[in-house]
């Protein structure tokens, strides 16, 4: 069997709070194939985005070891890192918040065409606009501000740009979870067709298990830093095993549409 | 059954830009005294604005038609003392220098007519009652050093410290995980029967409105699309635009979306 396409295996990482340390994330391990959803669930404070951060070594961890497309990811520096970056993208909650408001959809496309060296000048206008019909928006959008444009379209700007480099993983931190429902269900649509017709993995954060069991193929429980349980989304949603998996399930609202 | 408050032919137009945005077109419904209403609608469809103009709380530059009525009160609401008002984000509506006890003991001292010693055994009172961990402690914490829930339980302590006839829950739970929320869902729904309070729920999320309320009514650029029981709402909706936002939701038993008609296209 190949080797998968990331695994993190020990993963720590302490933060000082006063004089106290906390283990934000405390030896944790877990492993996505090609094309695979995983995803993280837990309550608050449980450690979902330190482990997007620490994946993309956006922190660096104090133990453990992440192997990302059969190299030691953490061993990475400079260049290497650099372009390795190109096949492992991000997208977070509010787009807004990662994008200067006042730069264009074109402009927020271009950037990352130009750094991983993807297109030259006279071929990314042409690549912009490939990549915002690909996440069904018209190329008439591309002059427009980010802040011109609404939050489910900023969120499709987000996810062509992380698209833009080819990655073979990207993460989503609770990407989805400020949309109106109608638009979630449009973006997550959009991520399914990307996934079956590229072969993206993602690794997927969010505290909504309706949405987990819609879209993820295994999901990672989180309690206080570290894995309370794993599996199959559907199998760990329907019986959950741990004290804070029933938690969870329990406090879901159910939406009992039998008529009366 | 009396009409807490009675809302006719409301209609509220922001000024924006040179511009005019129509938030609420032509609203009318009755708010029953001690009923759970919940009011549910995608972004930008009037819900905050319906809250803040119930609450007397509209911006200058809004223009107000129509009419708000109460005539479950007698009289023209006082903000703080009628109505109490829990934000979605805590941290706006609580003071980040000022010690909790104070900001609750305050809302006492000022619409309660309590001298200073018996507001404080108040806010006390009210910690214990929303369910503080160690009441005595929080009364001198500052915001920051609370958690996201427990801020927003101050807020609640607060919001009810004057014993409102209305509470209004705007988003309340929306930036709570889902343990916390249902915590909080459940001491509101609490607080609300204890003290025979009404209450407007609002929120995005139509699973939770229907678990937490009576009525529910959903809200679509600015217009009332339909007003019913809750049951009735999620059971045999009216309206093809209810039927859609019930589509929209993913429960627990939420089939994958890979293998659902109409994905591929
Ligand atoms: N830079 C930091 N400095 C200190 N503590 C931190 C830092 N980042 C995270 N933490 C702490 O680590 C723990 C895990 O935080 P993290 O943000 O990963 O949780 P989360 O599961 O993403 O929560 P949420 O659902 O609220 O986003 C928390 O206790 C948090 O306070
Ligand atoms: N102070 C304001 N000035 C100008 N326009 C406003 C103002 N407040 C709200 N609006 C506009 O009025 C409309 C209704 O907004 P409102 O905040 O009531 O919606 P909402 O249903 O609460 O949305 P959300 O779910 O995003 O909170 C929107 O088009 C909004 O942009
Ligand atoms: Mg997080
Ligand atoms: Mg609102």
């Amino acid at each position: 069997m190949s080797s998968p396409l990331l695994s993190v295996s020990g993963l720590t990482k302490r933060y000082r709070r006063g004089v106290k340390i906390i283990a934000a994330v405390d030896d944790v391990s877990f492993h996505i194939e090609t094309g695979e959803t995983l995803a993280l669930a837990g309550p608050s404070g449980s450690g979902k985005s330190t482990i997007a951060r620490l994946v993309l070594r956006l922190v660096e961890p104090d133990a453990g070891r992440i192997r990302f497309e059969g190299e030691d990811f953490l061993a990475l520096g400079g260049a290497a890192l650099r372009s390795r970056r190109a096949r492992l993208q991000m997208v977070f909650q509010d787009p807004l918040a990662a994008f200067n408001p006042r730069a264009t959809v074109a402009r927020v496309l271009d950037d990352p065409l130009r750094v991983h060296g993807i297109a030259s000048r006279q071929e990314r206008p042409r690549r912009i606009a490939a990549l915002l019909e690909r996440v069904g928006l018209t190329p008439d959008l591309a002059p427009r501000a980010i802040h011109e444009i609404s939050g489910g379209q900023r969120q499709r700007v987000a996810i062509a740009r992380a698209i833009a480099t080819k990655p073979s993983l990207i993460v989503f931190d609770e990407a989805v979870s400020a949309l109106d429902l109608s638009v979630r269900g449009q973006i997550l649509r959009l991520l399914l067709d990307l996934q079956r017709e590229e072969r993206i993995a993602y690794l997927f954060i969010s505290h909504d298990l309706g949405v987990i069991s819609a879209i993820a193929h295994r999901v990672v429980i989180l309690d206080a830093g570290t894995i309370a349980e794993s599996g199959n989304a559907r199998a760990v949603i329907d019986a959950p095993q741990s004290a804070i998996g029933k938690a969870l399930v329990a406090a879901t609202p159910r939406l009992n549409r039998t008529r009366p | 059954m009396t009409a807490l408050l009675s809302i006719r032919d409301l209609t509220v137009t922001y000024r924006r830009d040179g511009g005019e945005v129509a938030a609420l077109k032509d609203i009318s419904l009755d708010i029953a005294a001690g009923e759970r209403l919940a009011v549910i609608g995608e972004s930008g469809s009037g819900k905050s604005t319906l809250a803040l103009a119930v609450a007397g709380l509209l911006p200058a530059s809004a223009r107000v038609d129509g009419k708000i009525d109460w005539p479950g009160l007698g009289h023209t609401p006082l903000g703080g003392r009628d109505i109490g008002f829990v934000f979605q984000d805590p941290s706006a509506s609580l003071d980040p220098v000022m010690p909790v006890g104070k900001q609750i003991a305050e809302v006492a001292y000022t619409h309660l007519g309590l001298g200073w010693p018996q507001a404080y055994a108040k806010a006390r009172t009210l910690l214990e009652r929303v369910r503080l961990p160690d009441p005595d402690a929080a009364l001198h914490a500052f915001p920051h050093q609370l958690s996201g829930g427990q801020k927003q339980r101050v807020a609640i302590a607060a919001a009810i410290a004057a014993g409102p006839k209305l509470l209004i829950a705007d988003e309340a739970t929306s930036a709570l995980d889902t343990i916390v929320q249902a915590e909080i869902v459940a001491l509101v729904r609490q607080l609300v029967a204890a003290d025979g309070m009404t209450l407007l729920f609002i929120s995005h999320d139509i699973a939770l409105a229907a678990e937490l309320a009576e009525r529910i009514a959903v809200f679509r650029y600015g217009g009332l699309i339909e007003i019913g029981a809750a049951r009735q709402i999620v059971s045999a909706p009216r309206h093809a635009y209810t039927s859609s936002l019930l589509d929209a939701h993913l429960g627990l038993d939420a089939e994958p979306l890979s293998l659902q008609a109409g994905t591929p296209t």
